[in-house]
């Protein structure tokens, strides 16, 4: 909070208009370790090409704040690190700017990852994730084992946020991946309320590795990029890439930002094979740029959710579906597990 | 009017400005949101009464902050009336013992809860380990953990409170009451208890009206299965964008609110609460 009024101070004091000559770019994302890694994959780089200073704000750029911002015109940031589906939302709402393709260079990014107000910075995916000392010798491999109570006793988590939550469940329960849209909600209530007692809802990546670490759960539905990050401290934590669930994140610039045009400048400089795998290296944040492929090793395509070995079995959200019913959607969900 | 009392009157009218244009005015102008959002008219409003998921929040939030504010009073009371009767020197130490929660912040207090309550936590590992239960029980992540979060948050306001109005009550009375024959019974429930009254109105009031908007500790010793009105209106705020909704809850929040207020004020041990300074 004082970071974010600190940040409208400075700009509310920047002499002259602060589109005319922008002299720095500011990037809202989440915080945490994404702060330093943004600055090594995005801003130095970015720096180096074109001397403008890229200042990461780790607040978060949540949908509510954006339209705050925009409502009041007082908007501190410039390029904002969401969902592919916020980008649909906020600029259906007229928060955002539509991506200037005469900038930014489309045909970088994969087929699908470009939007009219959001092109895709990274991918990621929620996988099931386990503690292979809890799971005893044969590991879980889909979302049938996580409904397995007999098979796979304990606990397990899931998000409160429901993008990727009722795909899950759906697929347990059999349904197509080609077939998942739009999704039978009741059905996927039915199908997960005996599971109800076992759950433990996340609602931060940060406490979806905490209940691992505390033995809390045996399994769970959580980021890729979390799991790999627990996986790096401790092998006995680990994930199938199986069935797992295809998101896109997605840069947006808040209608009004300060540095204006130049924001496209640096939007496109991160979309660079070398940033985008200096990211994948630093936090498991995907690649959505093809060619960074090329680059990666073995290593790299364990972590990489694109990678053709990962992407095989995984089934894609679709932005669209939950930018026209993710309101109504979240708050039954919340309805539902609070019963 | 004397002029010293003019120029106190004067004195305060830069302060009721700088509250009434930076706290009353926006707080009205979110509060409008509610009626404006997404169209003109009481639709939001409508919707608050009809809509069951809301009516199960509202229910979830009257019942968790009833029983929070139950349990906080008791036991404060009773931590208050304890330290009425210390020695002066253990009772500056039990003070600061009472006073040093507020030093950490509500967000480290609920992740301390979580860490002594959970499965495998502190307190599980006790009691499977001393044999007195076989598993471990379920402490946290529900509504169970959302209270003991809650009451551990309010029982230094209730004590303090209850402490200020117990320590008030003069001693003659009670050493009266001993000489005509009274036991110590009788004594707690017809002279302690009717001359705590103020205090017990105005900690009980202070309570529910904190419990009634609380958000960190609901949200975290709950995860997901204990859903109250501040983390809905939060959520409707940050990621739904549903504005209106979130204003037209807050609205009525308040009025809730208000409404309490006034009902407690009509009460004379709350009346004598708030004008115990005038002596």
């Amino acid at each position: 909070m004082t970071a974010m009024a600190g940040l409208g101070i400075a700009v509310a004091f920047k002499p002259g208009p602060a589109s005319a000559e922008a002299s720095e770019i500011v990037v809202c994302n989440w915080g945490g370790a994404a702060l330093e890694a943004f600055q090594k994959a995005y801003g130095e780089p970015f720096k180096a090409k074109s001397g403008m200073e890229v200042i990461i704000d780790g607040a978060g750029p949540a949908t509510g704040a954006i339209r705050a911002m925009v409502d009041s015109k007082n908007v501190t940031w410039d390029a904002t690190d969401g969902g592919m589906v916020d980008a649909v939302v906020l600029g259906k709402g007229g928060y955002v700017e539509p991506i200037d393709y005469s900038i930014v260079d489309k045909s970088l990014v994969g087929e699908g990852l470009a939007a009219e107000f959001g092109i895709c910075n990274y991918t990621y995916s929620n996988v099931l994730a386990y503690d292979a000392k809890k799971v005893g010798a044969t590991a879980p491999s889909s979302w049938n084992d996580f409904f397995d109570l007999e098979k796979f006793p304990g606990k397990r988590t899931m998000c409160k946020w429901i993008q990727g939550q009722l795909e899950a469940v759906l697929l347990a329960d059999g349904v197509k991946p080609e077939e998942m849209y739009p999704l039978d909600v009741d059905r996927a209530f039915k199908k997960l309320e005996p599971l109800l007692p076992q759950l433990i809802f996340w609602e931060s990546g940060a406490q979806s590795q905490q209940l691992f670490r505390d033995g809390e759960v045996v399994m769970g539905n959580i980021w890729h990029t979390r799991a790999n990050l627990l996986r790096k401290e401790n092998p006995d934590y680990t994930w199938t890439w199986n069935q797992n669930l295809m998101f896109a994140s997605a840069w947006s610039v808040p209608k009004g930002n300060p540095a204006g045009k130049k924001v496209f400048d640096f939007i496109n400089s991160s979309l660079d094979p070398e940033s985008q795998v200096t990211l994948l290296r630093l936090m498991g944040n995907g690649p959505s740029n093809p060619k960074a492929l090329a680059l990666m090793t073995d290593e790299d395509k364990a972590v990489y959710s694109l990678a053709p070995e990962n992407a095989k079995s995984g089934l894609p959200i679709s932005a669209q579906y939950y930018a026209d019913n993710e309101a109504e959607l979240q708050n039954k969900f919340l309805d539902f597990i609070s019963r | 009017m004397t002029s010293f009392q003019r120029w106190a009157f004067c004195l305060t009218v830069p302060a009721a400005l700088l509250t009434l244009c930076l706290y009353v005015l926006p707080i009205l102008q979110v509060l409008a949101l509610s009626f404006t959002e997404p169209t003109v008219g009481l639709g939001n409003y409508v919707a608050l009464f009809q809509n069951a998921a809301i009516g199960r929040v509202v229910r979830t939030t009257v019942f968790v902050s009833a029983v929070t504010t139950v349990l906080t009073i008791v036991m404060s009371y009773a931590v208050a009336f304890a330290l009425v009767h210390m020695p002066p020197a253990t009772r500056r130490v039990a003070l600061f013992m009472v006073m040093v929660p507020f030093w950490i912040s509500v967000l480290v207090r609920a992740f301390a809860w979580i860490t002594i309550l959970r499965r495998n936590g502190v307190l599980n590992s006790a009691l499977v380990g001393s044999g007195a239960v076989s598993q471990p029980l379920e402490l946290v992540y529900n509504q169970f953990g959302v209270i003991v979060g809650m009451v551990h948050y309010m029982m230094p306001f209730a004590i303090m409170l209850l402490y200020a109005n117990l320590s008030e009550i003069d001693l003659r009375i009670i050493q009266a009451a001993r000489s005509l024959g009274a036991r110590p019974v009788s004594i707690f429930f017809r002279v302690w208890l009717p001359l705590s009254m103020p205090g017990l109105a105005i900690a009980g009031l202070f309570i529910v009206i904190f419990s009634l908007g609380f958000l960190v500790t609901p949200a975290i010793l709950g995860a997901g299965r204990v859903l109250m009105v501040a983390e809905y209106i939060s959520v409707q705020i940050s990621s739904t964008l549903r504005w209106g909704v979130a204003t037209a809850l807050s609205t009525m929040l308040l009025l809730v609110v208000g409404i309490l207020i006034a009902l407690a004020m009509r009460s004379p041990a709350l009346r004598a609460a708030f004008e115990g300074g005038r002596k």
